[in-house]
């Protein structure tokens, strides 16, 4: 009779972490906007989309990691239905993700806020931010290949499934969409849109191949 | 493809996280292997054959020879 609120509860507590999260952000930006620090008009679709995405990955880096330095916490997050304190080594894995998450987020957003906070970006600026995302892509890079390491198989195959689904689909519809472009069918895109529509279709490829394989 | 792993995990009174424990790898992989969500690699079949001291054709079945 007790299992069933024990196995809400944490998804609760989350959600409503999440709610809270999320209000803080959006009056964050609110308020940013009304001081006319950043301007929301001035940003095209790809650029919000891509803000959007980067502050998600951000905040769900941040929570996983912060998560990984409690055992009952990690345990609970990892798997609400067993609720086992995390072993070192899920630990281990659970930080090197939080990483993973969390930087691919400030890199995705950095571009994007430089070019917000500097108006026009001197190239002195540009420069910097620029070395730091190769900086920052480098240390991500070797913390992927860190967490495909310490997965065990299942999560190995899920990461594996996405790259390839991914592949398959945004390179096929790169080509149709060059082609229209060429014919001039369809509106030019940046590296910047195929870039930001490229990561948000992995991330719900990812969750869709997650479920499906029981992963989450 | 079907398996015998939750029936033979609940003859020892083993949870999914006991399983995964001696399988070295996490419960949601020991899940998705119960339900059919996914199909082991062959060295996790013959690790799973091992830990029950049975054959994997035993524990696992393809429904091709059926």
């Amino acid at each position: 009779m007790t299992t069933a609120p024990r196995r809400l509860a944490p998804r609760l507590i989350l959600t409503a972490l999440g709610l809270v999260a999320g209000g803080v952000v959006g009056a964050a930006i609110a308020r940013l906007t009304k001081a006319g620090v950043i301007d929301l008009d001035a940003l095209g679709w790809s650029d919000k989309a891509a803000v959007l995405i980067a502050v998600c990955l951000m905040a769900l880096g941040l929570i996983t990691a912060v998560a990984s330095f409690n055992r009952r916490a990690a345990g609970r997050m990892m798997d609400p239905d067993e609720g086992r304190p995390a072993t070192p080594g899920q630990l281990a894995l659970y930080r090197d993700q939080g990483l993973v998450l969390f930087l691919a987020g400030v890199m995705m957003a950095a571009p994007v806020a430089a070019l917000t906070l500097f108006d026009p970006l001197p190239a002195p600026i540009a420069s910097a931010v620029m070395m730091a995302i190769v900086a920052g892509f480098l240390v991500q890079t070797a913390y992927n290949i860190v967490v495909w390491r310490r997965g065990d198989e299942l999560m190995r195959r899920v990461i594996s499934d996405t790259g390839a689904v991914c592949f398959w689909v945004l390179q096929g519809l790169l080509f149709l969409w060059a082609a229209a472009e060429k014919l001039n069918l369809a509106p030019v895109l940046s590296t910047w849109d195929v870039m930001t529509i490229l990561m948000g279709f992995y991330l719900l490829i990812s969750s869709v191949i997650s479920i499906r394989r029981g992963l989450a | 493809m079907k398996n015998r792993l939750k029936v033979l995990r609940a003859e020892r009174d083993w949870s999914q996280a006991d399983l995964a424990d001696r399988l070295e790898v996490s419960r949601q992989t020991v899940n998705a292997i119960e339900t059919g969500k996914y199909d082991p690699s062959l060295p996790l079949a013959f690790k799973i054959g091992r830990l029950f001291g049975l054959p994997i054709e035993t524990l696992f079945d393809d429904e091709a020879s059926s």
